[in-house]
């Protein structure tokens, strides 16, 4: 039987705790792409940092909060990424260094106050980091948040290794303060989520006295001043496109060809790699400011006869070339993405790929290898123990009792994992406080009701104004708050309602209910996620509280996620009961793995169902739904 | 010039990014530069969990691709043979004994068919977890992986520089017990046979 399995519960534990700020100037140590940037962070001498938790940007500000305190700055985890860059803001005002970090989606919550930041600038150095997905590893999209640049006025950079995340963040500081404009820092997932050496320069505890910068013609974005401020913004970016030709993070490294690369971010490592196996010499411009261009070098690369623009996404770098060869009269043919994908990551062998065709190499790819064996598909599952699977056990349950088909609408966080069988209970899933949100379009004109699942710390982020349109327009809709306690899909970072910050400090805690009830919800109930019955009684109750008055109802469906529960156990050394089955009663129905499907519950080879040991939590959640009382606490 | 490659392929939960970022250290601290590649995010949730790692002079990318991997340490044997198509032809294989089917699925290749798939003569097999249970506790699995890719002498690395980073990170009983398991897994590749 499969019977040895403990690792999936154990956890990885922090070992690089307080890892940036443990080591003098000089001193090399291997960070993560995140954790660099928080170094750099440190080394420019920030007073505060801001976020809202998603991979791949998380390690930013967690890392930050670890050595917080120590340290003297401050760290909060916002509500919501608008709230962090707000924030962020007020800091700069006070003419101190912040430091907001997000993911690449966040930016779009973010952006209201963000193209109003382009126009007024800042006074203490600001700087955005927007960690971008290309390919789409954790997030609904692939946006390139270079765009967000452009549109915004705001200068993007963008580092190619895990030392110039660290050393061009550092310097970002200077170059916002000097040309009193906030910047954007992009990077993506491989190079957030990569360790490599770095080399550690001074920390700096910033030691600048805190005031209050009043300047309202600047700050109040009143008409007859937003005019003046767009054509300045204008101007200082035409400067600032000067200067940049001598930013020493831009870079160009000879060549023998009269062919030119110009690459940005970590593709240039993709390059060097692909030149290398190509056996040519090209000269190499490595841009780490993508808006502006650096004017001067832009044209020294465009002096070439053909220029390769090697970058991940859209043709950010290759527009802007493009634009100043016309405008300049340059003849150099400008290549990117017709021989280089737009869609995904890239990597070596594509880049090898697209190069060679240009050069007319002959390229050969690896050879595809015949798979032997087929393999099963690996989705994540929801924990063992994890109070969100018996929340859709229960809720399914109420479904079929009530005889309706509901719409699923789903959201962003674990919970979403429910869209895998055999629950299936995502009819969509969209972006933070959607679940509620387009479940109202759809309940408006629907026939059957919309339940729409959304965790506590997404309740908090963005769901909170969906539910009061819900009561103000009389929308009936059912939302199920999934509350586990913690932001757990990116590692358990803290919110509103969990009564510590991020620094670790007790902080009041934001009761879902009392938030429901004061928005005017009339049918509001809390019901232990593991308790079936109760959960199931409630949603029905919800259901019939819908159809009968034509308003939202909202149930809590709450326990602290399993994964948390299991560390503090295991710090404690408690020992819990775990639960077994008996093979004489089960009558193999087959319900507890296929239907309820903890992944603690297999199928033995013997074709009976088996509970590991290992990876059982004790909740306790399969015996309640069990029909022949098979499962069972195991002695001793 | 990128000198070697490394492909960490497991479940979330397994402690594989551990595993990378000590060899990471030790590289490093050989004057390498180094790139362990991890993404996780859903995969966290016991979804299939890859690290790349590689080393070398000079730039060095973050992720390995086709045919290119030296050695595939494989901490459950579906994600190890999953990883097959990243390796070289001659490339080595460490793979703990141990097959996690899938919540739900129906078909679960028996484990004879799968270690079948990985290549004879270069493939070490060893039951991780029954070596970290001797040395203290199952947390130690992946040290126990660590010591034993260390002991194939793919990478340029001693065991002592590996028990050097452990000591600089752990304290205490926890550093014994993977110390222990670290021993145990380079000691049952060096005196065990190959696969
Ligand atoms: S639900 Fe109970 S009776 Fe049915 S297969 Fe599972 S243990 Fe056996
Ligand atoms: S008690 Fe049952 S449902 Fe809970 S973790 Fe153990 S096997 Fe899974």
């Amino acid at each position: 039987m499969f019977a040895r399995i403990g690792l999936i519960l154990s956890l990885d534990l922090k070992i690089v705790a307080k890892a940036v700020i443990s080591g003098g100037p000089g001193e090399r140590r291997l960070l993560l792409g995140n954790e660099a940037i928080a170094r750099g962070a440190l080394e420019a001498g920030i007073s505060a940092a801001t976020a809202y938790p998603g991979t791949p940007s998380t390690e930013i500000v967690e890392s930050l909060a670890e050595v917080a305190r120590d340290y003297g700055i401050y760290v909060e985890w916002s509500t919501n990424e608008k709230v962090a860059l707000e924030v962020g803001i007020g800091v700069s005002m006070m003419g101190l260094r912040a430091l907001v970090a997000m993911k690449h989606v966040g930016l779009n919550v973010a952006s209201d106050p963000l193209m109003s930041l382009g126009y007024t600038g800042v006074v203490g150095g600001l700087v955005i980091v927007s960690a971008d997905d290309p390919n789409a590893h954790s997030s609904q999209n692939e946006q390139d948040n270079r765009i967000y640049g452009i549109h915004a006025n705001i200068p993007v950079f963008e580092p190619s290794t895990v030392q110039e995340a660290k050393d061009l963040t550092r310097e970002l500081y200077e170059l916002s303060e000097k040309f009193r404009m906030s910047v954007i820092l992009r990077t993506t997932t491989r190079l957030a989520h990569s360790r490599s050496p770095v080399v550690f320069g001074e920390l700096v505890r910033h030691g600048r006295g805190a005031s209050f910068h009043r300047d309202p013609e600047r700050w109040a974005l009143l008409p007859p001043y937003n005019l003046v401020k767009h054509r300045e913004v204008l101007e200082r970016l035409e400067e600032l496109s000067k200067h940049l030709s001598d930013f020493k993070f831009n870079s160009v490294e000879e060549g023998e060809e009269d062919t030119a690369i110009v690459v940005s971010g970590v593709a240039y490592n993709y390059v060097k790699e692909a030149l290398e196996e190509l056996g040519v010499r090209l000269p190499v411009f490595k841009f780490a400011s993508v808006f502006p261009l650096p004017r001067g070098l832009a044209l020294k690369a465009l002096s070439y006869k053909q220029v390769v623009v090697v970058e991940e996404l859209e043709p950010v770098l290759e527009w802007q070339l493009k634009i100043l060869a016309y405008d300049e009269g340059m003849p150099a043919r400008i290549h990117g993405k017709d021989v280089l994908p737009r869609v995904g990551e890239l990597n070596k062998e594509i880049v090898k790929a697209g190069i060679s065709r240009i050069l007319g190499i002959p390229y050969e790819a690896p050879p595809a290898p015949v798979p032997l064996v087929e393999l099963p598909r690996r989705p994540p599952v929801l924990c063992p123990g994890c109070g969100h699977r018996s929340t859709y056990y229960a809720v399914k349950l109420a479904a079929q009792r009530a005889g309706v088909k509901p719409v699923y609408a789903n959201d962003i966080g674990c919970y979403t994992l429910g869209f895998y069988p055999p629950y299936q209970m995502a009819d969509f899933t969209w972006s933070m406080g959607s679940s509620i949100g387009i479940g109202l379009g759809i309940a408006r004109f629907g026939s059957e009701p919309v339940i729409a699942f959304i965790g506590d710390s997404t309740f908090f982020h963005a769901g909170i104004p969906a539910l009061i349109n819900a009561v103000y327009n009389k929308t009936p809709l059912l939302v199920i708050v999934m509350d586990n306690g913690v932001t757990a899909m990116t590692g358990h970072q803290p919110h509103p309602g969990s009564g510590v910050g991020a620094m670790g400090e007790q902080r009041p805690t934001v009761r879902i209910e009392d938030i429901a009830k004061a928005v005017g919800v009339r049918f509001v109930e809390t019901v232990d996620a593991y308790d079936v019955t109760a959960v199931r009684d409630s949603v029905q109750r919800a259901l019939k509280f819908l159809k009968e008055t034509g308003e939202p109802a909202v149930v809590i469906s709450r326990r602290p996620c399993a994964l948390l529960v299991l560390r503090e156990r295991r710090r404690r050394g408690e020992s819990f009961k775990r639960y077994t089955v008996v093979k004489e009663k089960c009558i193999n129905c087959g319900i507890c793995v296929d239907r309820f499907a903890c992944p603690a519950i297999v199928r033995d080879t013997d074709g009976k169902v088996a509970i590991l040991q290992d990876m059982c939590t004790g909740c306790g959640v399969c015996a309640a739904i069990c029909p022949a009382k098979a499962i069972q606490p195991k002695e001793g | 010039m990128v000198k070697r490659s490394v492909i960490i392929a497991g479940v979330g939960g397994q402690g594989l990014i551990t595993i990378g970022s000590i060899l990471g250290e030790a590289l490093a601290a050989r004057g390498y530069n180094v790139s362990v590649g991890e993404v996780h995010g859903l995969s966290q949730r016991g979804g299939s969990v890859v690290v790349f790692l590689k080393y070398g002079d000079g730039a060095v990318s973050p992720i390995v691709t086709q045919s290119e991997g030296d050695v595939l340490v494989g901490l459950e044997l579906i994600e190890a043979v999953r990883r097959l198509p990243l390796m070289k032809k001659d490339g080595v294989v460490v793979v703990n004994d141990f097959l996690l089917p899938p919540p739900g699925s129906k078909t679960v290749p028996a484990r004879d068919e799968l270690l079948a798939a990985l290549p004879r003569g270069n493939t070490y097999v060893l039951d991780a977890r029954e070596l970290a249970l001797r040395a203290g506790s199952d947390i130690a699995l992946n040290m126990v992986m660590l010591g034993a890719v260390v002991a194939t002498g793919v990478l340029d690395l001693e065991s002592s520089e590996v028990e050097g980073v452990l000591s600089k990170r752990f304290k205490g009983e926890f550093l014994k017990i993977n110390l222990q398991a670290l021993r145990l897994g380079y000691d049952s590749i060096k005196k065990g046979p190959k696969y």
